[in-house]
């Protein structure tokens, strides 16, 4: 998977290189601010009242 | 990423035949491979989630904690002259609004939370919300505050160190309400020998129907009962009928888990009006920081 992207990326290793980054840096940042905010509430970590 | 290197020949391919390609077109070796990068990639993202949860949700809590504070100071600041000649308390505000502030000195000098009004998610995140259902700060009954223990500035991180007597301080718009944590189970038995402990001073086993009340409990989550007016007994159901005045903490228990809820009672033993030509004054027990 990860070879696959690798080699679908355009330019020389140093580009790869950067726009791999800035794919990883995508991907960690959609994870903070989209799905773990959505999917916190719902995993049994975090409920402090009581019903 | 090491392990994309497809370029060497196959050293060790013996099947190279008619129906061969090498390692690099092997169906199964693919399969196994994409496999195992997904099972590494779901294990990042579940730190990850930990990151989140730990220190990412505290930064995003600070700032919206400070802005809750800032606003519950303007409002303060803001009373009109009646309300400052009748000095009424009053915490109708919107769900999520500031009502109160608490301080714990036995946490340090700098621990101070803006509670706010509501327990929902959204409210918790920003800091101690209030269980509108329960009683207001100061007067007869249960003034109950839920907050988180890990993660949204974890307000509640530590409050199964407080010790009984401990000192949990309320300041509302006019005044300061000084709680002390009541004895736990296994020190009502023997609370004379603490008497003499000039912060115990107003704390103590308080008696029937208060029997089953202590300092600090930890029970299952549908045990609504511990934020009643008088916790745990479900026969007195108006606040203005208790004859205390009690502060109840709620948080999640076991810490990361939410399979119990960790509770802890605190009786109010002193109570100040701020003194309008004094704004800055605070009272004595907010130095009990050892």
């Amino acid at each position: 998977m990860y070879g696959w992207i690798w080699r679908h990326l355009p330019g020389p290793v140093a580009v790869r290189a950067i726009t791999a980054v800035l794919l990883v840096a995508g991907v960690v940042a959609l994870l903070m601010f989209v799905v773990f905010p959505w999917a916190e509430p719902k995993l049994p970590f975090n409920q402090v009242t009581t019903q | 990423m090491s392990t994309v290197d497809h370029s060497d020949p196959p050293v060790s391919d013996t099947r190279v035949g008619p129906a061969g390609g090498g390692n690099r077109r092997d169906p199964v070796r693919t399969a196994v491979r994409a496999i195992g990068e997904l099972l590494i990639t779901a294990g990042l993202v579940v730190l990850l989630f930990v990151v989140y949860e730990v220190y990412v949700t505290d930064i995003t809590s600070a700032a919206k904690q400070r802005d809750a504070t800032a606003a519950l100071d303007q409002e303060w600041q803001q009373s009109t002259p009646e309300e400052q000649q009748q000095r009424q308390e009053h915490y109708d505000g919107p769900e999520g609004s500031g009502i109160a502030k608490m301080y714990v000195p036995a946490f340090g000098a700098d621990y101070s939370f803006t509670i706010l009004r509501g327990t929902t998610e959204k409210t918790l995140e920003v800091g101690p919300g209030h269980y509108t259902e329960s009683g207001d700060p100061g007067l007869p009954g249960n003034f109950a505050v839920a907050g988180h223990r890990v993660g949204k500035g974890a307000p509640f991180n530590d409050i199964d160190l407080l010790n009984s007597c401990d000192a949990i301080v309320v300041e509302t718009r006019f005044s300061w309400f000084v709680y002390r944590v009541l004895p736990k189970a296994d020190e009502v038995a023997d609370w004379a020998s603490r008497a003499a402990d000039p912060r115990c001073t107003g704390v103590g086993p308080l008696g029937a129907p208060y029997d089953r009340v202590v300092g600090q409990e930890i029970v299952s989550p549908t045990q609504g009962s511990v934020i009643l007016p008088v916790p745990n007994r479900d026969d007195v159901t108006d606040n203005a009928g208790a004859t205390a005045s009690l502060m109840t903490l709620t948080t999640c228990h076991p810490r990361f888990s939410d399979r119990e809820r960790l509770v802890v009672h605190a009786v109010m033993v002193k109570q100040w009006a701020k003194n309008p030509d004094k704004p800055g004054e605070t009272p004595p027990e907010l130095k009990e920081t050892s």
